[in-house]
């Protein structure tokens, strides 16, 4: 379908950052490394200040309830070492037992919602963004993108002996919504999905292409916004 | 060799920093979670310790690791192997119970015994070790021996005795925690 005529500009139309950029090397046989390098560049790529804001909320959550639980950890083992250091008569147990059982179950419980959270919540995704764009009516536009890892598989048919081995993928799935401001009337939403195998953007020694990465994210999000404009900048 | 990882750290942000830290602050913190958490299910302050002497041999020598737990219900029996403090000492003792001598039950503690040990490897009973104590209490008791593991202690005295392993071992963790993005 033609992209409708306030459509605001895709992250392809936008030309490249001047100036070298820097390598990034990772270790072409842990997937970890290159989906971590993929999110990263990810992110990047889609908070250039002419494109998304990125929305930190997910970061900010884990933070928040990591580094409390880490304090509260923190505060069960200081107490438990001063109170024992102090006393020289023999410990007394139900103070003790009390207090460290209680900031225990506070552990616990931090713990528990923190995977909660990262699990149900959180899931796969790695970006989150937003941009309010003004042409003639104020535009507002959320992003939302998740990445996983496809495996290596081989599938083998019957007929042939050998079998095909497809290395592992990338797998971007993308969420736009593109409304006028205060959500009055919804004018796109669109969900994609793309996959495409680390091998294309990595080369053998694990240094990444990414310009190449970066134009295929581009496509994968202008797909989702709806679309490409008619006059396209190769 | 870190050029690498700084690089990413000054490309990824201060968040990332932030999360980095706390990756390794929180494997820190749950080991010492686990840690208490043990103490509390065993009733124990030091659930997990360390031979350190003789006095036991041959049932336990030095560099054994021992479990213990200590249930503030159940009645100690002569022949029991237990590990208990002096007041005033902070190195625990492990010793056998030689004579128990049970009271009658308070409202705090559900079991009143006053206990004499001694060590299977020593001539005369532990009274001098009580420092001016006739008995030891309950209270003092970490706790009864129910598992052991040869040798496995070592590890622990080599790191008592040469504190650069320790922290050799604790930098190292430390290192690969913060760069590590599992």
């Amino acid at each position: 379908s033609p992209p409708s005529p306030d459509r605001p500009p895709g992250p392809l139309s936008l030309p490249p950052l001047p100036g070298p950029r820097e390598v990034v090397k990772v270790n072409n046989y842990s997937t970890t490394e290159l989906k971590n390098a993929c999110d990263d560049a990810v992110k990047r790529y889609l908070s250039r200040p002419e494109l998304f804001q990125q929305n930190h909320q997910h970061t900010d959550v884990r933070l928040a309830l990591g580094w409390l639980s880490v304090f509260v950890a923190g505060g069960t083992g200081l107490y438990g070492y001063k109170v024992e250091f102090e006393q020289s008569k023999p410990v007394v147990w139900s103070n003790f037992v009390r207090r460290t059982d209680r900031s225990f179950s506070r552990y616990m419980l931090l713990t528990f919602t923190q995977t909660l959270y990262s699990y149900f919540i959180e899931g796969d995704i790695v970006f989150v963004g937003k941009r309010k764009t003004f042409s003639k009516r104020i535009i507002t536009e959320r992003i939302t993108l998740s990445s996983r890892t496809i495996p290596v598989s081989s599938s083998s048919s019957n007929s042939t002996p050998s079998s095909t081995i497809t290395p592992p993928q990338y797998s971007l799935s993308l969420s736009y919504v593109r409304s006028t401001s205060a959500n009055k009337s919804l004018l796109a939403k669109g969900k994609t999905q793309a996959r495409a195998p680390y091998s294309r953007f990595f080369d053998a020694e694990g240094g990444m292409d990414a310009d190449a990465f970066e134009r295929w994210v581009g496509e994968v999000v202008e797909e989702g916004m709806g679309g490409l404009p008619a006059s396209k900048e190769s | 060799m870190f050029t690498e990882e700084l690089k990413a750290f000054r490309r990824l942000g201060f968040r990332h920093v932030l999360l980095q830290a706390l990756n390794f602050a929180s494997v820190i913190a749950s080991g010492l979670m686990i840690w208490k958490g043990l103490g509390l299910i065993t009733n124990s302050e030091s659930p997990i310790v360390v031979v350190l002497s003789g006095s036991m041999e041959p049932a336990f020598y030095r560099g054994d690791l021992l479990f213990l737990t200590n249930p503030a219900a159940e009645r100690y029996h002569n022949g029991d192997i237990t590990v208990y403090k002096v007041p005033g000492a902070d190195i625990p003792i492990v010793h056998r119970v030689l004579e128990t001598h049970d009271g009658k039950s308070r409202g705090s503690s559900p079991v009143v015994q006053r206990l004499l040990t001694k060590g299977d490897n020593n001539e005369v009973n532990d009274i001098e070790l009580y420092r001016g104590l006739d008995y030891l209490e309950r209270k003092h008791i970490v706790g009864k021996v129910r598992g052991f593991l040869p040798y496995i202690g070592y590890v622990t005295i080599a790191m008592n005795d040469f504190p650069q392993l320790k922290y050799a071992l604790l930098g190292g963790l430390g290192l690969l925690a913060l760069v590590q993005r599992e």
